[in-house]
């Protein structure tokens, strides 16, 4: 049997399948084991990290869901900023990480929507879930949409949009990356 | 051990600068909060830029209830109970949008925009005409006011008007934002939930005791200046012997502020201010709006030396990033924060972005400086419960007795170091509501003397 042409576009959407699902798997492990320094190395300079703020809106008005970059949002970070978090949370003052929170990432749902060679816009879900202290437990679930820029050592995150599935947030802060 | 309703006003000592803790998680305080403070006092609802267009509305906490800030068709602003008069349902159940009428889902009884009952499903066929809709509209809170596009609504007909009730302090406090320019709120109203109870969240925003310390990690990053403009780190200033030395630490406020250079304002109805002075304020904030000829008529020649922070009683906080944010009751032990961020119309670009940037990174869940606040008040409010760790008192003793109250300019002020005042102001307010006081009494025992 040979391989036909549709056979050879599968195989080669596996591999980058493998390699962004590889990819963001040891994202979320560096995240998980509180690895923030070589976590921002994943990160393109020129990196925007968003998660807007989200309103229960009826469903005509759907489209004024989320908020915009410009407007109020949960995140909305440069490299600079996230470097500044990382910092943050490196000076032993971060009370809100110290004792640190017991975090796990899972990053499901995979789907590379685009490759243009350069770029590759990866959508996926996630579940954060962190406890903290002896009994706080917090639960945020949503979707990424990533734009992963191919470069030699594999990918760099060029551009993350975080949606939460909550509107009113059920927690007192935000103080884990997603 | 339940607390003596009728004496309510003795978990409060302004003589020795104590609180009973249990005023922070017990049901029965937390009840009587509802009746005496919420459901009495003017509370601040939302700004009239949200509500431009006619329909548009926005969804407000009062207490445990909600109403719907609405505008009208002749451009006037309602208030109403987000409740069907006939089986209580909410007739809205999104938080802000843009509506010609307000349906209930329940069995379609329709309310038009002033709360009038339009449409009772089968009024004729099912009621046999037998009801009078005109009795059964949406019910509008008791007085709707309004002072420089902050509207207020207050479930009293008795209390005094808003802008009575406000003074010159809390006026100064919404002029600290007004005076600004065309002030409109930017998209985007932040709402989280901490479980704590709320007065920790309201006693916080006088306290520049703490950002120091809770808030050591923020200024460490140097991000608080602005986007791009990366300080240097200040130094450490404890380590891990934490502030043992003799006289404890000498501490200096991270962004420049001296700590010294304290501006204390209390007036009538339990409302206050407490901060840096501007000379004093932390860097990265711009001030020269003060010098609009505005400005300077609204703020006077006191309220223009004060940064902040003002508090307008019992829940909005005007903060130094051109923010209001309310502390909303839920239950004893969770509140619920909502962030108002407000921008000139007429700023420019870089402006706005730079106003944004600050709110979006300073205060919020994900705020370099609010991420820490959080656990300091649910970790507070769980030792109010256990029995022998309530029966310790809140201390407020900074500067107790110490300062001299200087009445100028319709405001009454002390200078100091920083202190504990606009905290204690607060809760000999909030005892005086709780006891059921007359608006006459509040206003009397509100009124500053010559010491604190």
């Amino acid at each position: 049997m040979t391989v036909d042409e549709r056979q050879v576009g599968d195989l080669t959407e596996m591999l980058t399948h493998f390699e962004v699902e590889r990819f963001l798997y040891k994202e979320a492990a560096l995240l998980d084991s509180h690895q923030y320094a070589e976590w921002l190395e994943l990160f393109a300079e020129d990196v925007h990290y968003f998660m807007p703020l989200r309103r229960t809106r009826s469903k005509r008005e759907l489209d004024q869901e989320f908020t915009k970059p410009g407007e109020m949002a949960w995140f909305d970070d440069n490299k600079g900023v996230l470097a500044g978090r990382v910092a943050k949370l490196a000076t032993g003052t971060a009370w809100a990480e110290d004792p640190p929170s017991r975090t796990r990432h899972l990053i499901t749902n995979v789907r590379v929507v685009e490759d243009t060679g350069l770029e590759v816009r990866v959508d996926s879900n996630f579940h954060l879930y962190r406890t903290r202290l002896k009994s706080e437990e917090r639960s945020w679930i949503g979707s990424r949409q990533d734009t992963l820029r191919r470069v030699e050592s594999g990918f760099l995150i060029a551009k993350r949009t975080i949606l939460l599935e909550q509107t009113v947030l059920l927690s007192a802060n935000l103080s884990n990356f997603f | 051990m339940s607390i003596d309703l009728t004496q309510v006003e003795d978990l409060v000592s302004v003589e020795r600068g104590e609180i009973d803790r249990r005023i922070f998680s017990d049901p029965d305080i937390f009840e009587q909060e509802m009746e005496q403070i919420f459901g009495r006092a003017w509370l601040f609802l939302c700004h009239e830029s949200q509500l431009r267009k006619t329909g548009d509305f926005f969804e407000a906490p009062m207490g445990r209830d909600n109403v719907l800030v609405v505008r009208q068709k002749d451009g006037t602003l309602r208030a109403l109970l987000n409740t069907c008069a006939h089986r209580g349902n909410a007739v809205c159940r999104a938080e802000e949008g843009n509506t010609k009428n307000f349906m209930c889902t329940y069995h379609g009884w329709t309310y038009d925009l002033a709360g009038n009952l339009i449409g009772v499903p089968g009024l004729d066929q099912f009621y046999q005409g037998d009801l009078d809709r005109s009795q059964h509209g949406l019910r509008s809170v008791a007085q709707l006011d309004t002072y420089k596009g902050f509207i207020f609504g207050t479930m009293d007909p008795t209390a005094p008007p808003l802008d009575v009730y406000l003074g010159a302090t809390g006026r100064l406090g919404l002029d600290l934002i007004a005076a600004r320019g065309d002030m409109e709120v930017l998209p985007g109203i932040q709402k989280f939930i901490i479980d704590c109870n709320w007065k920790f969240t309201v006693d916080n925003l006088f306290d520049w005791y703490h950002p120091q310390i809770t808030h050591m990690s923020a200024f460490q990053t140097g991000l608080l200046g602005g986007p791009g403009q990366l300080p240097e780190v200040p130094p450490l200033l404890i380590d891990s012997s934490g502030a043992a030395t003799p006289d404890g630490k000498e501490l200096v406020l991270p962004g420049g502020g001296r700590s010294a250079d304290s501006i204390v304002i209390v007036g009538e109805y339990g409302h206050a201010i407490s901060g840096p002075s501007v000379a004093a304020s932390p860097v990265g904030f711009n001030h020269e709006w003060r010098n609009r000829p505005e400005a300077q008529e609204a703020l006077g020649p006191v309220g223009l030396t004060v940064a902040g922070h003002p508090s307008i009683f019992p829940t909005a906080w005007v903060a130094i990033t051109t923010q209001l944010s309310l502390r909303i009751p839920r239950t004893p032990m969770q509140t619920e924060v909502w962030w108002f961020t407000f921008v000139d119309r007429n700023a420019t670009p870089e402006e706005k972005g730079l106003a944004t940037f600050m709110a979006n990174h300073a205060f919020g869940p994900a705020g370099l400086l609010e991420q820490e606040d959080g656990e300091n008040w649910a970790q507070a409010s769980k030792q109010t419960v256990g029995f022998s760790s309530r029966k310790m008192p809140q201390l407020l003793k900074m500067n107790l007795g110490r300062g001299k109250v200087i009445k100028e300019d319709g405001l009454a002020r002390i200078e100091s170091s920083t202190n504990e005042h606009g905290q204690l102001w607060t809760y000999a307010a909030w005892a005086q509501y709780m006891r059921g006081a007359t608006w006459e009494e509040i206003r009397a025992a509100t009124t500053p003397g010559d010491y604190l």
